[in-house]
């Protein structure tokens, strides 16, 4: 069985191990930080420790979201890196068993492929699987590093 | 014993040693001096004794070894069989730094190779010549009495008074004893009931842990006579033989009138009255090691309470607002302004505990600049002043390397040879001052030599060899730019390279270092009479007195050791050259620029308002005028970093969290300035 957090993104419904979810607050006023890709948001303050948050929209390239009352922060811990990161919103958490996840499949709507882990069934819904470490941590690098050169990618 | 707890007593034993290193080779250099500070010579004796018995006790031979010939020599000196001389001076420093390099090797974990045999021999030649061949004795520590200290020795005296006498028992256990430990613990038990142990040797925790050889002495004073007490002992069993002698003490210490000793003792240089009243102290003082990491935690829940402190008055405001004037709110508000007073409180004493005293980089400085002016052939009377100075442990690693480089260039460029000197008619010697003191939120330290100063005429001609000007940008410096040029990289003033500096390297090193710290330095020379450098810097890296700002709903927090002036000026008066807009401050062309341009913040940059408000920052030279939509005042910042996963960001030092618990980003106004340069030099090639 694998433990799911479950939360919106653009129309879509999204899953994430709870391992990795630190908590989920509400939308806070973000610090923006200059010279920094696009969709990283800024920076908050979580009980006294600044946290990056990203933007999953524009992260995956997803078309803007209104900012609603459902609109919350995800803070989750991935390789010793603490991110929040803006959802739609967190709708549950599931149990879902091993055999209801498959790999993903090829093309899939909104979001790159390298970026899943697989897609889960559940009742009627289908529940995309997001490998984080890939979404926090591969592409990240190179874009900032194609910004500001290599130096600050890996500082 | 477990490894472990072996490998804990090591790093207590490194740590000691490194100290009581410290400690010799600046009494050591401070005798070379002095040689008749009868008090220095004894607190000399007493560390590199305690040194002798840590290290033997913890088995390591080498350094046993030679601590103990040390010791030898150092109480020939004592009782006056030897004189000290500069060759004997030498030759302790040089044991020092062996025993260094024995230490250095034990931290990595064994005695290894390093060869003592040579200072061996020449500290046996020493003792023979002086005290006419008498041998030294072979095995350590058993055939000296044993040492006591002040407190000791006090204790003793004390006793004598009440008609108590002081023994020295030496306890020998049978060979094949089982329970070391357990043997001396009852020796102790005993020996109680009839007086007070006062020191033994080893330690009692070592005879606890029983890592002792078979013998162990005690000093002991009691009503008993000697053979009860050694009776006493005797009544143990596996106790193998009990030697118990009087102690006789050394004549009350003080120089007598007419002693040779009282005249020196009062002209004690300035730099040799602080080194013995700093021994005093650090014997008063208790301390205990704390982790950095531990202070960074609490400073971080401290940081929350801050935030909770201004979430509490804020409740608080909303209710009497709602409910008016209740009782229970005056409460509320008296407990709040209370809780506000205790954080502050609490945050300056984690600050203050974050502070050493500069002494930790100044006290290796004197037997360095002494052992730099033997090589250089000159002769130096070098000051410390300040010692006690505190800054933040982050400054003080920091700021090592660029006072070394200063003093190399006062020792090496600085001062003249000693017939140079005589035939510009001044004093033989040089002088180089080092001093430290507290200005306003910043520490300065000043290095000034009264050597031969530096020629701006000189520098700039300098600098045309080196190709690093062109003739013409010389000719239009002013004095003052004229001496920013050996700040240059490449620039070196001597005329041949020596041992000590003169590579070519030096001060543009130096000031990339008191950058990074947010440093600045600042140079005032006198041809002929001599320089004196100025560093100014932060109290501390960890928090940080910052002017705020706001761009848009954003505030930022300029560093004030960047902030030169706070000025306002009219739109009408700035002016354009070649793409940069400048406004004239005092005759001074000043570079404007809009604060959020300067960050890469995509918005409109002009100013609608009647007048801007402009900061200008300062990096050494530098001068930038930054437009800024508001000013807010002048705030303690804790810096908090913006971690792994944004990294450096150039422009930004990090970020602080304020009152309202939002959070404001710090400038890093050297970074910052940079980038700009660069960019505008992009902009220029494109």
């Amino acid at each position: 069985m694998v433990q799911l957090v479950v939360f919106q993104l653009a129309g879509e419904t999204y899953g994430v191990d709870i391992n990795y979810v630190h908590e989920i607050i509400r939308l806070q006023p973000i610090t923006e930080v200059p010279r920094t890709p696009d969709f990283i948001e800024g920076v908050i303050n979580l009980r006294g420790r600044i946290i990056p948050v990203i933007d999953l929209h524009k992260r995956f390239g997803l078309p803007p979201a209104e900012t609603t009352n459902n609109t919350r922060i995800m803070v989750v811990e991935v390789g010793g890196m603490t991110v929040g990161m803006i959802v739609d919103a967190v709708s549950e958490v599931l149990r879902l068993p091993e055999e209801n996840i498959e790999p993903p499949p090829p093309i899939i709507k909104g979001v790159d492929v390298a970026y899943l882990k697989g897609v889960g069934k559940w009742e009627d819904k289908l529940i995309i699987l997001l490998d984080l470490d890939r979404v926090l941590q591969e592409k990240e690098q190179e874009e900032l590093k194609q910004e500001f050169g290599p130096e600050v990618a890996t500082a | 014993m477990n490894e472990f707890d072996m490998s804990q007593y090591l790093s207590l034993f490194l740590d000691e040693a490194e100290e009581q290193l410290q400690q010799l080779d600046e009494a050591v250099v401070l005798l070379e001096q002095e040689p008749n500070n009868r008090e220095l010579l004894n607190k000399i004796f007493r560390i590199a004794h305690t040194l002798k018995g840590s290290s033997a006790s913890m088995g390591f031979e080498k350094m046993a070894t030679l601590t103990h010939r040390m010791e030898s020599v150092l109480d020939s000196l004592r009782q006056g069989k030897l004189a000290v001389t500069p060759a004997i001076a030498d030759l302790l420093l040089a044991c020092l730094d062996k025993l260094k390099e024995l230490k250095d090797k034990l931290s990595e974990g064994q005695e290894g190779e390093v060869d003592i045999e040579a200072l061996v021999r020449r500290l046996e030649e020493v003792l023979n010549e002086g005290i006419g061949g008498e041998q030294v004795p072979v095995s350590p520590a058993v055939e000296q009495p044993l040492q006591l200290d002040d407190v000791e020795e006090n204790v003793i005296r004390a006793a004598e008074v009440r008609g108590w006498r002081a023994y020295e028992i030496k306890v020998e256990l049978e060979p094949d004893c089982r329970m070391k430990g357990a043997r001396a613990f009852l020796v102790f038990n005993n020996l109680k009931d009839l007086g007070e142990i006062i020191k033994s040797e080893p330690h009692t925790q070592e005879l606890e842990a029983e890592k002792f050889e078979n013998t162990f002495r005690l000093a002991f004073v009691t009503k008993e006579d000697a053979d009860t007490v050694a009776n006493v002992i005797k009544s143990i069993s596996e106790i193998k033989e009990v030697t118990v002698r009087p102690i006789v003490l050394e004549e009350e210490q003080g120089p007598a009138p007419g002693s040779p000793l009282q005249p020196d003792a009062s002209k004690l240089s300035p730099a040799g009255e602080t080194y013995l009243k700093r021994g005093m102290e650090r014997r008063v003082t208790q301390t205990v090691r704390v982790d950095v990491q531990r202070l960074e935690a609490l400073m971080n829940l401290v940081g929350e309470l801050v935030i909770d402190r201004t979430r509490l008055a804020e409740v608080s405001s909303n209710l009497r607002n709602r409910l008016g004037n209740e009782e229970l709110i005056e409460t509320l508000d008296e407990i709040s302004m209370h809780i506000g007073r205790i954080t502050s409180e609490l945050q300056e004493e984690i600050m203050k505990a974050r502070m050493f005293p500069i002494d930790q980089v100044f006290n290796r400085f004197p037997r360095m600049v002494r052992d730099l002016a033997h090589k250089a052939g000159k002769e130096i009377e070098f000051i410390v002043e300040g010692r006690e100075t505190e800054l933040d442990r982050t400054v003080i690693e920091e700021i090592g390397d660029p006072l070394i480089h200063l003093l190399r260039n006062a020792i090496d460029h600085g001062i003249e040879s000693p017939e140079e000197r005589v035939r510009l008619g001044k004093p033989r010697y040089g002088t180089i001052i080092l001093k430290a003191f507290h200005q306003e939120n910043q520490i300065v330290i000043t290095v000034q030599d009264d050597g031969r100063g530096m020629d701006p005429e000189v520098l700039k001609q300098r600098a045309v060899e080196r190709g690093l000007i062109t003739p013409e940008a010389a000719a239009k410096l002013t004095k003052r730019e004229a001496l920013d040029l050996i700040f240059l990289p490449g620039f070196s003033t001597s005329e041949r390279v020596t041992d000590v500096s003169g590579r070519g390297v030096g001060m543009d090193i130096v000031k990339a270092h008191l950058e990074k710290i947010n440093g600045t330095i600042d140079i005032k020379t006198t041809p002929g009479a001599g320089t004196c450098f100025t560093i100014k810097l932060p109290l501390t890296l960890a928090i940080n007195r910052s002017l705020l700002v706001t761009l848009g709903d954003q505030v930022y927090a300029l560093p004030l050791a960047n902030v030169v002036e706070i000025i306002e000026v009219d739109p009408q008066q700035i002016r354009r050259i070649q793409q940069q807009e400048v406004v004239v401050v005092r005759g001074q062309v000043l570079p404007l620029m809009h604060l959020a341009k300067a960050l890469g913040i995509k918005r409109d940059c002009y100013f609608s308002g009647r007048k801007a408000a402009v900061v200008i920052v300062g990096l050494a030279e530098k001068r930038v005028g930054f437009i800024v939509d508001t000013l807010i005042g002048e705030q303690e910042i804790v810096i908090k970093s913006l971690g792994n996963y944004i990294g450096k960001i150039p422009g930004i030092a990090g970020a602080t969290i304020m009152g309202d618990g939002r959070v404001a980003l710090i400038l890093d106004v050297h970074s910052l300035l940079s980038l700009l340069e660069t960019e505008a030099q992009g902009a220029l090639a494109s």
